[in-house]
């Protein structure tokens, strides 16, 4: 069944659409992730030019994200402080990365970019996964020395700010680059940067898992949110037809995913989804490094 | 008095316009089928049909058979292209220099009872720009190499928004023409102006313009309409939309 996106300009399988929503979203529920970054890719490979596949992930994110926060926020898994802090750097992020992207759209390089963006992030985030898990699995028999919160130069910054829920009392600084870094990604990459938030969170801000995963649903909803607004504004590349097709497969996908999930272990579901975006890492690479089929490529001309 | 005006405009009406009116039967007349093209939220391209008839018998092979000869040329609303070529940078492909054509015609289909080039002699073609081959494209600056120009000429071919003589025109009963110009799903919307030219002895004797418009409806041309007067109205809809989206998800499914 073939429809027309209003947006791109172009008909497409609203079936394959429907299917990749469904895909994504039962691996993002199985993993716990909002999936955008396995979301985008897909878009570009299947046709979509890379500027609308971009914007409309973020908003996809979105919709993707927001029963997650809902559910988190009731179990008060959320901590607002944290999260606005982290917001705010996220604005900023986001604002400064769809100006980025308006200007990679002017010099034709929004391609390379994307693709280049995605290769580095993703092939060092899945690196660390696979052997951060593999460490672990190997080390289960062992009795595994819990890392307490260590103090490091990080602990001396100013603007301290006490951060109830998380049990932190830190400068707001490092909590807003994390945040301006991921806005960065979220508008350049169209995704909600949860992969990469979630680490960050535990690793450089030493905050406790249990409230990890709703404050950065927190921050992802509404950096994602500011990158529809921005990018529809912007470049006008955001395809509700698409969005909405994508959110239809996505969230049956996603109970399906979480169903399983839960019966998997942490380490081999980290190991797992390393594995996953290695390979979507090593797939873009690949689309880079292979002499293109056409030598030439148009576009209207902005 | 008024009557007296009314006589005198009559009387001057020039005769030999009158009579041609009323005895010589044109040498040529055409029509399309439908004046609109409708891109819905279903559309996945359409097709335009011309059709006409002619004074005289029409002929395929004026050469063994004496005849007239029909060429149709749709030109959809012209706009700016940038092409680049792809170069390698440390193993890596990326977009290189580029060249724009400020006057790309975005659609072009041009068909015959027979191939433009064995109709007409060629300065009257190039004059006439009938064949992809003499459209006038030219890059902004000049610089550009012809590569380029034949790289557009390629891609827009390959997405079927370009075409040459895809199938002949069709001729029933020695007078009755026929010709359907596919339009792909990547058609622009605007003005289309179809031109239906008689050939007699590899001269035009008789030309007929026709036009034909393709527009959004329904859906889709809200969408695109709001999206490009309303842009963060639209964005905060979107927003909306994907978050009401998302919720009812969760709510349905959970229960499921």
């Amino acid at each position: 069944m073939q429809v027309y996106l209003p947006i791109a300009e172009m008909s497409v399988d609203a079936l394959l659409l429907l299917g990749i929503g469904f895909g994504v979203g039962w691996l993002s529920g199985l993993f716990g992730v909002g999936g955008g970054f396995l979301m985008t890719p897909l878009l570009i490979l299947t046709g979509i030019p890379s500027p609308i596949a971009v914007a409309s992930g973020a908003c996809q994110t979105l919709g993707a994200s927001v029963s997650g926060l809902m559910s988190h926020w009731r179990r008060g898994n959320v901590d607002a402080r944290m999260g606005l802090t982290l917001l705010a750097g996220g604005f900023i992020g986001s604002a400064l990365g769809v100006q980025l992207f308006a200007l990679l759209r002017r010099l034709g390089q929004v391609d390379l970019a994307v693709a280049f963006f995605y290769i580095v992030v993703l092939g060092s985030v899945g690196a660390l996964m696979v052997r951060e898990s593999l460490g672990a699995i190997l080390n289960r028999k062992r009795d595994g020395q819990v890392r307490l919160h260590e103090h490091f130069w990080m602990h001396g910054l100013p603007l301290k700010v006490r951060y109830r829920k998380s049990r932190l009392y830190i400068s707001i600084i490092p909590p807003m680059l994390v945040g301006f870094g991921i806005g960065i990604l979220s508008a350049v990459m169209g995704v909600g940067g949860g992969f990469m938030l979630v680490p960050a969170m535990i690793y450089l801000l030493g905050m406790p898992t249990a409230v990890v995963i709703g404050t950065s649903l927190f921050q992802v909803v509404f950096v994602s949110a500011n990158v529809t607004l921005l990018q529809s504004i912007q470049t006008g590349s955001v395809d509700v037809v698409l969005v909405v097709l994508l959110l239809a497969g996505g969230v049956s996908g996603a109970q399906f995913g979480a169903a399983m999930g839960a019966k998997l272990r942490g380490e081999e579901t980290r190991f797992l989804l390393g594995l996953l975006v290695l390979a979507v890492a090593g797939l873009l690479l690949w689309g880079l490094v292979q002499t293109p089929s056409q030598p030439f490529v148009t576009e209207p001309a902005p | 008095m008024r009557r007296a005006i009314l006589l005198a405009l009559l009387l001057s009406a020039p005769l030999p316009a009158l009579t041609k009116l009323a005895l010589a039967q044109p040498a040529l007349v055409a029509e399309l089928a439908e004046t609109t093209v409708e891109i819905t939220t279903g559309f996945t391209g359409a097709s335009i049909l011309v059709f006409g008839t002619t004074a005289r018998p029409i002929s395929a092979t004026p050469a063994t058979a004496p005849g007239d000869e029909i060429l149709i040329v749709a030109t959809g609303p012209v706009q700016p292209m940038v092409v680049r070529r792809k170069i390698r940078v440390l193993g890596f492909w990326l977009n290189g220099p580029s060249a724009t054509f400020p006057n790309v015609p975005g659609y072009y289909a041009i068909v015959g009872t027979r191939a433009p080039w064995e109709m007409l002699a060629e300065p009257d073609r190039l004059e006439r720009r009938l064949g992809l081959d003499t459209l006038p494209l030219r890059a902004r600056g000049g610089q550009a190499s012809p590569a380029f120009r034949a790289a557009l000429l390629d891609l827009k071919q390959q997405e079927g928004l370009w075409a040459e003589q895809v199938a002949p025109v069709a001729v029933s009963g020695g007078q009755l023409f026929n010709a359907r110009l596919p339009l792909p799903a990547t058609v622009a919307t605007g003005e289309y102006a179809v031109q239906v030219l008689l050939v007699r002895q590899s001269r035009v004797v008789a030309r007929q313009e026709l036009i034909f418009n393709v527009q959004r409806v329904g859906t889709a041309a809200s969408i695109n309409a709001l999206a490009r007067q309303q842009p963060a109205l639209y964005g905060l809809l979107c927003i909306a939309i994907a978050a009401f989206a998302g919720w009812l998800g969760s709510v349905v499914f959970r229960r499921g």
